[in-house]
């Protein structure tokens, strides 16, 4: 095998998908194996989901992996955002009932123990109270949604 | 037969039912902390629900939060596993209520069985033998000085509401007796909300053999044999057996019919433990009963052959034992060595960590029940036990051979664990002999401080 050869396989392997590439013949044998930044970068999201976005060096594959580990919170446009999380299992609801305004609506300005929506376990209304003060920049949660404890809910910009 | 089961536990009991579900072809729910994010039993079931914060009292004991995860998912029917809210009366009272099938016992069994002073008095009823004690709590000092005088010292002091060593003290004379009587109250009274004393007369070195029974809502009731769990350290079990090296036929077939007749005594129905000391003569007496699926009930399983959570979600769905008395056997020898996140050398103090290498042993005859995987953290917020590592063999030798081996194959990098100490018990005399009882373990030096080689 001689040089020329040796950088045509490393480029197919750069190139594609493939992480590991064991090439034989006669009187040599050649293993490329692709370096694996998939812990780093899952890690790296899982840690500061908002803020970063970490060096996507890898293939395709490890940044749908990072993806998967923290959803509703990878976009750049998160950066600096606090959530209001749910405290328990059970159905959000957006309004006190059916007929009502919903708590909240995007843009508004909210208070710490400010009450922002319903959860409702067990045939039991729990008003959620927000732990943050700050202004509703996106609803995360669907009215009528099942949500569990720590269920993203809305995403707020802090005072 | 239930559409969806929630599995209200963790670890590897939560696996252990899912596993039956999935075998019986019934969806699952899995609950869990934010420490169990990442856990097996939430990647096995088919559906999750995060429950609360790491602490057990927030999470695995949050029955409104359980309850309302129940019904999001439409969960007809919850298993509790064992430990947290597998025995807590009122639980399986409001899951009743809120018609998911618990899949136990009623709450009325575990209260009656669930204090102590009440169960003695019920299985004498039943025609059980018991450890001659009081009849039901002593009310004070006085009468407890006059009881003890009747069943004859050394007495033990027993709290009604106890469990795991709490509220027990032993009384030799009666100066020892007013001593020990203050104090074991208040441990219980601290410990369990309830300082009630009752008295039973010590037994000299019994050995600690347990009946598994099956109880079906129809009234029938069958045994299936003894587990022996006299390797003790502080009340916990670690190490188990069936068959016991010192239960003859003979015996076992006094003991296993007093089991049954004392679960038909009170109507029992799912799986059961029924629990005895067996005297250095051959005499046995209860000591309490178990209203939940076990730790080490895996060890019967492999001896009998019977799927013994299966078991609980047909009795549960109503259906009729098709175990009889007469097809119950035991075949060959199964032991069960508990693998604990701690360290045997430090008085076996919890080491929780992360697991960095697993290699789990194979081969014939052996059965690991664990939700621990390579790269998996262990979290603080609960028990230490990591694995059970179950061989079986035609004899018992051959069961020991099996355990020596798979001890030896058996590779946790990164954590501290008891197996040093069970390669250890593997070629102890005693045990090897079969001749071994609940104080053997106590009664010896420090164990082994070859932790490195692991």
């Amino acid at each position: 095998m001689d040089r020329k050869e040796l950088e045509e396989l490393i480029r197919l392997v750069e190139d594609s998908d493939v992480q590991e590439l064991h090439v034989r013949n006669l009187l040599t044998s050649v293993r490329i194996v692709k370096a694996q930044p998939h812990e780093l970068t899952a890690h790296a999201a899982a840690e500061a989901p908002p803020a970063t976005s970490a060096p996507v060096t890898a293939p395709a594959a490890s940044a749908a992996d990072a993806a998967e580990e923290a959803p509703s919170l990878e976009t750049n446009a998160d950066a600096g955002l606090v959530p209001v999380t749910s405290p328990m299992v059970g159905t959000y609801y957006a309004a006190s009932s059916p007929d009502s305004a919903p708590y909240i609506a995007q843009g508004d300005h909210i208070n710490k123990g400010q009450v922002v929506g319903i959860v409702e376990a067990m045939k039991l209304m729990n008003e959620i109270e927000s732990e943050v003060a700050g202004t509703i920049v996106r609803i995360v949660a669907e009215n009528g949604m099942p949500v569990e404890f720590g269920s993203p809910l809305f995403m707020v910009q802090p005072d | 037969m239930f559409s969806k089961i929630l599995v209200a536990n963790r670890g590897e009991i939560a696996l252990r039912v899912m596993r039956a579900c999935k075998e019986l072809g019934i969806p699952t729910v899995a609950v869990h902390s934010e420490a169990d994010e990442d856990a097996l039993h939430v990647k096995f079931a088919d559906e999750s629900v995060c429950i609360g914060p790491p602490p057990g009292a927030e999470s695995y004991l949050n029955v409104r939060a359980i309850l309302s995860a129940a019904e999001l998912t439409g969960a007809d029917a919850l298993h509790p596993g064992y430990g947290f809210l597998a025995e807590n009366a009122e639980f399986a009272e409001i899951c009743a209520v809120h018609d998911i099938t618990f899949i136990g016992p009623t709450g009325e069994m575990m209260r009656l069985m669930g204090n102590k002073a009440t169960a003695r008095t019920m299985m004498q009823k039943a025609g059980v033998p018991v450890v001659p004690g009081t009849d039901g709590a002593v009310q004070d000092i006085e009468e407890a000085r006059l009881e003890a005088e009747r069943i004859g010292y050394p007495v033990m002091i027993k709290a009604s509401a106890g469990g795991g060593g709490k509220g027990m003290r032993i009384a030799v004379d009666p100066e020892n007796l007013v001593t020990n009587f203050a104090v074991a109250s208040g441990e219980a009274e601290a410990a369990f909300g309830d300082g009630e004393i009752y008295l039973e007369k010590l037994l000299i070195e019994p050995r600690h053999i347990e009946f598994q029974i099956l109880g079906d809502s129809h009234g029938n009731v069958v045994h299936l044999g003894e587990r022996d769990c006299s390797i003790q350290r502080r009340h916990q079990k670690l190490i188990e057996e069936s068959p016991s090296p010192a239960v003859t036929d003979d015996l076992r077939e006094r003991m296993g019919r007093a089991a049954v007749e004392g679960a038909r005594g009170i109507g029992y129905a799912s799986a059961g433990t029924v629990e005895f000391l067996l005297d250095a003569r051959g005499g046995f007496y209860f000591m309490e009963m178990n209203t939940r699926i076990q730790v080490e009930h895996p060890v019967t399983e492999l001896v009998t052959g019977i799927d013994l959570v299966k078991e609980q979600i047909r009795i549960a769905a109503g259906e009729k034992l098709t175990l009889t008395q007469d097809k119950l056997h035991l075949r060959g020898h199964a032991i069960e060595c508990r693998i604990n996140a701690e360290d045997p050398s430090r008085n076996f103090a919890p080491r929780p960590g992360t697991v960095r290498e697993l290699y789990v042993p194979g081969g014939p005859g052996v059965r690991v029940d664990t939700h621990v995987f390579s790269g998996y953290a262990i979290p603080p917020y609960y028990d230490s036990m990591i694995a059970k590592l179950l061989t079986h063999g035609s004899t018992r030798e051959e069961a020991l051979a099996r355990m020596r081996r798979a001890l030896s194959e058996f590779v946790i990098e990164g954590v501290t664990t008891t197996i040093p100490f069970h390669i250890e018990m593997m070629d102890d005399p005693d045990f090897v002999s079969g001749v071994f009882d609940t104080g053997t373990l106590e009664r010896r030096r420090a164990p082994s401080t070859e932790n490195d080689v692991r």
